[in-house]
């Protein structure tokens, strides 16, 4: 039976929501700064507007409706998934006020790709976008990469022992830490030491490959965001083919393979514990998928006859594939050439990169590697109990920061989000074939946005059917908090209008 | 066990009509200050209109290049024929067709000039932002995403090269001919044009940052509204705690 939702329900669910977009609005200071730095005058204009909206949101939800109930894993949930579809509302001011978008949906999807570190993008122009506007599309990355969430709660709020409802609402499944504002601390921490080695390699390298300096950092900058959270925009319409380089490529795939870590995995390592590496079952998945991608992207390559040289082969697939792997979406090819020049091996295996995804724990997106690690074991270990006397009682193991037992519960789960991404993969494919798309760009097309790959073959483009661009930011919301969260607030409204007294 | 309190269905219902209405408030505000007003700045199209941007569209390529083994796979070879007029979406369209053909090609310098060993990369737009309509914000031409190609220039044309297109400025209009590289084989890069010659066309500038009054008006409206609000928060708390 359901019920419907307590006054308490409201209060602590809009609470929370504000108290996120005060951080947002504050988040948003940022731009306005490098805008004024700039010059950008109306770009800065359009920062006071957008903040002062977005900050004014939030005092209004925290000075009326304040309580003193805790959250519940249910109000967290729906909380979190209330916060991913308004902050792009906000986030969207801004971006409209540039003059790159054609309308305020369009200016949404793109603030929905940045928060949930898709990487699609629906910029008209984007080689003359405003720095501070390029500064504001990668910094909701790392706000929804880093979990803004947990950060600003922490900040802002008392109610420690709440947060961590809200953190697993998030897609944020591991506690590092027993406390979770400890584990959003070294979230934080783990960011500030990648971005220390990252930031200046790739300030170098950029300016390596013939950047200005003062350039140079600006292109480092984005490129660091965007490959840490595993996000996907770039500063230029090229991608990472802009830079025609080599060593930029490689320090991008160094930072990229670490944003697709999870976070428990770089705590193991901050620990010193370096064998967790090999060990883990997430990461010995995670290097046999891709092996196998490569493998299979190569032959249809070769069959292709696109590449002459195999070193051209490998500098290439294998940027794409561990793009795709990490769901980061940057590209060393135009996406065009997916289609026309790549076979039809090749862009299937990057379909199913991004389908397959990063670690979970991490900003990576799609199903996870430990998902498909537990499934593969599942099945091993059934195939095992087949081939075992009748009485025998098994028990089958893993690794993921110690030694784990294998449940049945854990394999059900994972072939239920398995099941369900799969479903919301062939969701987007179905209506990209309503509206007259290939099926082979449907698929991929749809994929992307599920997965937060971000890899395009083309069909997102500002003059996509509107309600593609719909169902793709809806995608991108259920992909990105992995179905829970969704149906919570799903879940809400349905008790709103229909539960009993 | 607390006493739950149900809220009332219309009382709901009314919040989400108030939070629906705040919404088309925000959008509303956005669409009428948005860069450049609506009555300023040449309308040229609200829809983009390149069919060829549409992966729908049926693509014809042409025949492949000649080749020196002619008899095999592709026609015999000839004599060179004169640099054929290209658009970066045909070159994407069908790379194994111009592979090694002698191609002219025309845009805007975009980003940087990578200077690199004997010459310098450069990204080269050919869309319509680069042409008469210009780059956005400056009019509401929108007609979708860049489309360009990466151009190996010779030195001499690098170095002539003065503007690059960008946030504040439009960038050097470069014209090439050259051969375009489904693969590259000097520097491993995909999808390129090699150029043998080239000159800059039409010079860059820089864009022209026009005030927009209304949108001061609102700015320093709403942020005095958001330092109100935030003031009488922070007053609240501290009164909060201090009662605590």
């Amino acid at each position: 039976m359901l019920f419907r939702p307590d006054a308490d329900d409201f209060r602590l669910i809009g609470l929370y929501t504000g108290t996120v977009l005060y951080g947002v609005g504050v988040a948003m200071l940022v731009p306005l700064v490098v805008a004024l730095a700039l010059g950008e005058r109306n770009e800065a204009l359009a920062f006071v507007i957008g903040a002062s909206l977005t900050v004014s949101v939030g005092a209004l939800a925290r000075m009326t409706l304040r309580t003193r109930a805790t959250l519940t894993g249910a109000q967290g949930l729906a909380t979190v998934a209330l916060i991913w579809t308004v902050v792009p509302v906000f986030a969207a001011v801004p971006l409209l006020l540039s003059g790159h978008y054609l309308h305020y949906l369009d200016a949404y999807f793109e603030g929905m790709s940045g928060f949930a570190t898709i990487g699609l993008t629906l910029a008209n122009d984007l080689d003359h976008m405003a720095r501070s506007v390029n500064v504001w599309r990668h910094l909701l990355h790392v706000l929804g990469g880093q979990g803004i969430v947990v950060v600003v709660l922490t900040i802002f709020s008392s109610a420690g022992g709440a947060i961590g409802t809200l953190y697993t609402g998030e897609g944020e499944k591991d506690r590092i830490l027993p406390n979770v504002v400890s584990s959003a601390a070294f979230i934080m921490r783990v960011l500030a030491a990648y971005a220390a080695i990252g930031l200046p390699l790739l300030w170098l390298a950029t300016i390596r490959a013939g950047l200005d300096p003062a350039p140079a950092l600006f292109h480092a900058f984005t490129l660091f965001v965007t490959a840490f959270d595993t996000a996907g925009f770039a500063p230029m319409s090229a991608s990472a083919g802009f830079y025609r380089s080599a060593l930029v490529e490689g320090v991008l795939i160094l930072v990229m393979v670490a944003g697709a870590f999870s976070f428990a995995i770089h705590y193991q390592l901050w620990q010193g514990r370096h064998r967790e590496l090999t060990r883990s079952l997430e990461t010995r998945t995670f290097a046999i998928s891709l092996l196998a991608i490569m493998t299979l992207m190569s032959v249809g390559l070769v069959r292709a006859g696109t590449f002459g040289d195999g070193g051209d082969l490998f500098r290439h697939g294998f940027f794409q594939a561990l793009s795709a792997h990490t769901t980061t979406g940057l590209s060393t090819v135009p996406g065009a050439l997916f289609v026309t020049d790549w076979g039809v091996l090749a862009p299937a295996m990057i379909a199913t990169a991004m389908a397959l995804g990063g670690m979970a724990g991490s900003t990576a997106g799609g199903i996870k590697a430990i998902r498909v690690g537990l499934l593969v074991r599942g099945i091993l270990a059934d195939i095992r109990r087949a081939l075992s006397p009748e009485h025998a009682v098994l028990v089958d193991t893993y690794h993921a920061g110690g030694r784990q037992i294998l449940r049945q519960g854990q394999v059900k789960a994972a072939m239920t989000i398995f099941i369900l991404f799969l479903v919301l993969y062939l969701g987007g494919g179905v209506l990209g074939l309503f509206y007259g798309y290939d099926l082979r760009l449907a698929l991929f097309e749809s994929t992307a946005a599920a997965a937060t790959g971000g890899l395009s073959v083309g069909i997102v483009r500002p003059d996509l059917e509107w309600p593609l661009k719909a169902f793709y930011i809806l995608q991108m919301l259920i992909g990105r908090l992995e179905f829970i969260a969704v149906f919570a607030l799903a879940g809400y409204v349905v008790a709103t209008l229909r539960g009993r007294v | 066990m607390s006493r739950r309190r149900p809220v009332r269905r219309w009382r709901v219902l009314a919040g989400a009509a108030m939070a629906l209405a705040a919404l088309a408030a925000i959008i509303a505000l956005a669409e009428t200050l948005r860069h450049p007003l609506p009555s300023g700045g040449p309308v040229v199209a609200e829809r983009p209109e390149d069919p060829a941007a549409d992966p729908r569209t049926e693509v014809v390529c042409p025949e492949p290049a000649p080749r020196e083994d002619a008899g095999r796979d592709g026609p015999a070879l000839t004599a060179e024929p004169e640099p054929v007029t290209v658009t970066s979406t045909e070159l994407y369209d069908c790379p194994a067709s111009w592979d090694g053909r002698l191609i002219a090609y025309e845009g805007e310098a975009i980003g940087g000039v990578l200077t690199r060993g004997d010459g310098a990369w450069v990204q080269v737009n050919d869309d319509v932002y680069a042409e008469a309509a210009g780059p956005l914000p400056a009019h509401r031409d929108y007609r979708g995403g860049n489309s360009g190609i990466g151009v190996f220039v010779p030195p001499t044309l690098a170095e002539e090269i003065d503007a690059v297109g960008g946030p504040q400025q439009r960038g050097d209009r470069i014209a090439v001919e050259g051969r375009f590289h489904r693969v590259d084989s000097t520097s491993g890069e995909v999808a390129i044009i090699r150029a043998e010659r080239g000159a800059v066309v039409a010079g860059g500038e820089p864009f022209v940052d026009e005030r927009l009054p209304d949108r001061e008006r609102v700015a320093a409206l709403l942020a005095a509204l958001a330092l109100g609000l935030v003031a009488a928060e922070r007053w609240q708390a501290w009164r909060r705690r201090r009662l605590r």
